[in-house]
């Protein structure tokens, strides 16, 4: 069973109207109000205006992001070209050992050619009609590879988004990540990323969206740093351009 | 749950700090913590300016809830999310068993939501014979101990490697060696698997996004992002003041709970679930509700003295800063939510008047949670408020009445108070009998910093009080002017008799 049957769906959504009737309708009575409050001006949006401003150059950009990803526990390179990425994908999948890799089904990797590059792995891309087989390749593979959606340098993250093509598995799953920024993907600051994310029109908006800043990790065993605790453990950052 | 013995604070503490570990780890645990965020706001800068930027976002968000609700609500369900709302803790627990009831569902999988642990969702689904596990490793290591946690960031805080290691060997069924990366592995694979065999995922959520319906959750480890993308119903519980009204809100955000929790820039992951996958994702709930949790909270809105609690993003900083925290640990105050923000937020949700006198007290009224506070919440303005209400309703001993009265002498004086905490140092040496603080004379009776400090067994007394009570002393800093003024403003007020019930 996938989905719930629609009666029971049915039966939930009208409980949940007349619920919302005396949850909302309370929320409004304690603030003093008798019906909801109209849309209200909202003078404090996003972040300071100080901040707004706040711009670095390209190449400031990418030193900050690379510091900022390896002093999160992960490694960076930069290319010059995306012609260059085939090589430095296959040297890491080699140096980690992989034997499988799981990719975005996305033109810009498929063009890499990995898999006449790295004819010993076992290669597969994501598809999202095949759902169940999808996840368990993603599950069993040792590398998963994505083409950021964005970048923000001040924090060190790369951007994801779900779709049909871009399983949210595929920068989970495995344990070594390999993700891919085009430079012209990188921003200064969250704020710019959020603009972007926030103007994509409500039926086109993706269901996740995912900031990473470097590899998993916890410290909840005596503040001990651990790496690598549900999500990928090693986290490779290729800036190319 | 089994918490340490004793009824109240003063108890409850009494038992904690028998236990050795707990004292070193809490306290080194929070001043790393506490050092990680001073560097971070320092690096960052313009903290100020931040602080306050949050501060009015979420004071915003709040005075006009119930527009944001409304309009989150209507986000959601336009991204086929159905929403639910609970009143009452038992509500949730009673949506969320009938959802996976009508699923079938014989295992959930969570992850960390504070939420989860008011409306002891386990236990109801335990009842029922439904598995669920915890999966943030803090979270499932205090799970196997059958302990609530006992700090909102680091909920095994009071847990050593070795007890860590007992713990796991027992679920592994053979000796696993006290080491960390060792450990961690184990439970990495452990819950790998429950992750793939789970029927539900259960989720907290940091911000809900009016203007998307977007659940927003901030970790580290990744088993949130799991809970999300592997099961194929997804319950997001949240409480109904996590709001904010936009994305460009939530750089806001995003700037101010990573640094003040842990230091870091960003938390390794920071996902923003908007609805159930798309027709044709492969991965994402094919089904997902979100339970909306009021659970005393609206019992806040419109009462000018505690309104301002909704505006608590959870990030933890007023734990790691306050002196009475670190010294007694989380286990010792009542309920789910600990430290200056429990000390007020546990009566305030319960609004239970015999139970503030207990945990109002437990906090020395030094300010440093309020100058910790990425959003500015005056909580030691409150701890005042629920004292005074204590007082005026007449829960409270006479002798804290007349505690009160000499407040404002007091507070106004710095030199006077640190001299006041000198004098209850040697009036507690009075009250010392069997190894226990029998009952309280002396100058600082009712609210006074070493009130806080637990009685403790005769020697181990004598042995710390050197210590704690210099830490304690140290730890009291000198009030802020604009602080004074509140303090004073708060007396005047009293005076007037301009109480809010
Ligand atoms: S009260 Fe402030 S410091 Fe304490 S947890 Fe809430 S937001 Fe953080």
């Amino acid at each position: 069973m996938s989905k719930s049957d629609p009666e029971f769906l049915s039966k939930l959504s009208r409980e949940s109207q007349a619920a919302e009737k005396l949850f909302i309708g309370n929320i409004a009575t304690r603030l003093g109000r008798s019906a909801i409050s109209p849309a209200p001006e909202h003078p404090f949006r996003g972040a300071p205006e100080f901040w707004t401003s706040y711009e670095l150059g390209r190449e400031e950009q990418i030193a900050r992001f690379m510091g900022n990803w390896q002093a999160a526990g992960g490694f960076t390179e930069r290319l010059a070209t995306m012609s260059d990425l085939p090589g430095v994908i296959a040297r890491i999948l080699r140096e980690q050992n992989a034997g499988s890799m799981i990719r975005q089904n996305l033109t810009e990797l498929e063009q890499l050619g990995l898999e006449e590059q790295l004819p010993e792995l076992r290669h597969a891309a994501w598809d999202g009609l095949d759902a169940e087989d999808s996840l368990r390749t993603a599950e069993q593979a040792d590398a998963g590879i994505v083409l950021a959606d964005f970048a923000v340098a001040y924090t060190g993250s790369i951007v994801v988004t779900s779709s049909t093509d871009k399983g949210r598995s595929v920068s989970l799953l495995p344990n070594i990540l390999i993700a891919v920024i085009p430079a012209d993907r990188m921003h200064t600051r969250l704020g710019e990323v959020m603009s972007r994310i926030a103007s994509v029109p409500g039926e086109q908006f993706p269901a996740g969206v995912h900031f990473i800043s470097g590899p998993s990790r916890s410290s909840d065993i005596e503040n001990d740093l651990t790496i690598g605790v549900h999500g990928p453990g090693v986290a490779f950052a290729l800036i190319v351009g | 749950m089994s918490k340490p013995q004793g009824s109240n604070v003063k108890e409850r503490a009494k038992s904690a700090l028998k236990d050795e570990f707990l004292i070193d780890a809490v306290k080194f645990t929070t001043e790393k913590l506490k050092n990680g965020k001073k560097a971070a706001t320092e690096e960052h800068g313009n903290w100020e300016e931040w602080r306050e930027r949050g501060r009015l976002i979420r004071a915003h968000t709040i005075s006009h809830l119930d527009y944001y609700l409304s309009k989150f609500i209507e986000n959601a369900r336009a991204q086929g999310v159905h929403v639910h709302f609970a009143p009452e803790a038992k509500d949730a627990a009673r949506i969320a068993i009938e959802i996976a009831k009508h699923r079938g569902a014989k295992s959930v999988v969570k992850s960390k939501s504070m939420v989860s642990e008011e409306v002891h969702i386990n236990e109801a689904f335990e009842e029922l014979g439904i598995e669920s596990i915890e999966s943030d490793l803090g979270e499932y290591i205090i799970q196997l101990a059958n302990e609530p946690p006992s700090h909102i960031i680091i909920p095994a805080i009071h847990k050593n490697r070795y007890q860590i290691a007992d713990l796991l060997s027992k679920e592994a069924g053979e000796t696993l060696p006290p080491e960390t990366k060792i450990l961690a592995g184990f439970a990495r694979r452990k819950l790998r698997d429950k992750f793939l065999e789970a029927d539900i995922g259960l989720t907290g959520c940091n911000f809900g996004i009016a203007e998307t319906g977007s659940v927003v959750i901030f970790e580290n480890e990744g088993n949130a992002r799991m809970v999300s993308t592997v099961p194929k119903t997804q319950i997001t519980l949240m409480g109904m003041e996590r709001l904010i009204p936009s994305w460009d809100d939530l750089e806001v955000m995003a700037t101010l709970l990573p640094r003040s929790a842990t230091g870091q820039k960003l938390t390794v992951y920071m996902s923003g679930i908007t609805g159930p996958r798309r027709e044709h994702d492969g991965d994402g709930p094919e089904e997902m509700h979100i339970i909306i949790v009021d659970n005393g909270r609206s019992l806040q809105l419109g009462d000018p003295e505690f309104q301002e609690l909704l505006n608590c993003i959870r990030c933890g900083a007023c734990l790691n800063a306050c002196p009475v925290y670190r010294h007694i640990g989380g286990h010792s105050y009542p309920g789910t939510y600990s430290g200056p923000i429990g000390a007020v937020l546990t009566p305030a949700l319960n609004k239970n008047t015999q139970e503030w006198h207990d945990v109002a007290n437990a906090s020395s009224l030094c300010g440093a949670c309020y100058e910790a506070c990425p959003v500015k919440i005056p909580l030691h303005d409150m701890l005042v408020y629920l004292r005074n209400r204590k007082v005026e309703r007449g829960y409270t001993a006479s002798g804290e009445k007349m505690a009160m009265k000499g407040f404002k002498m007091l507070m106004g004086s710095h030199k006077l108070f640190r001299k006041a905490v000198k004098a209850g140092q040697i009036g507690q040496k009075l009250l010392v009998r069997d190894g226990y603080i029998r009952s309280q004379i002396g100058p600082l009776k009712g609210w006074t910093a070493y009130r806080h400090i637990p009685a403790l067994p005769k020697r181990s007394f004598r042995e710390q009080w050197p210590g704690l009570s210099a830490e304690i002393e140290k730890s009291i800093q000198p009030m802020s002017g604009e602080m004074e003024l509140r303090m004073e403003e708060i007396v005047q007020a009293r005076r007037k008799g301009g109480g809010h019930a």
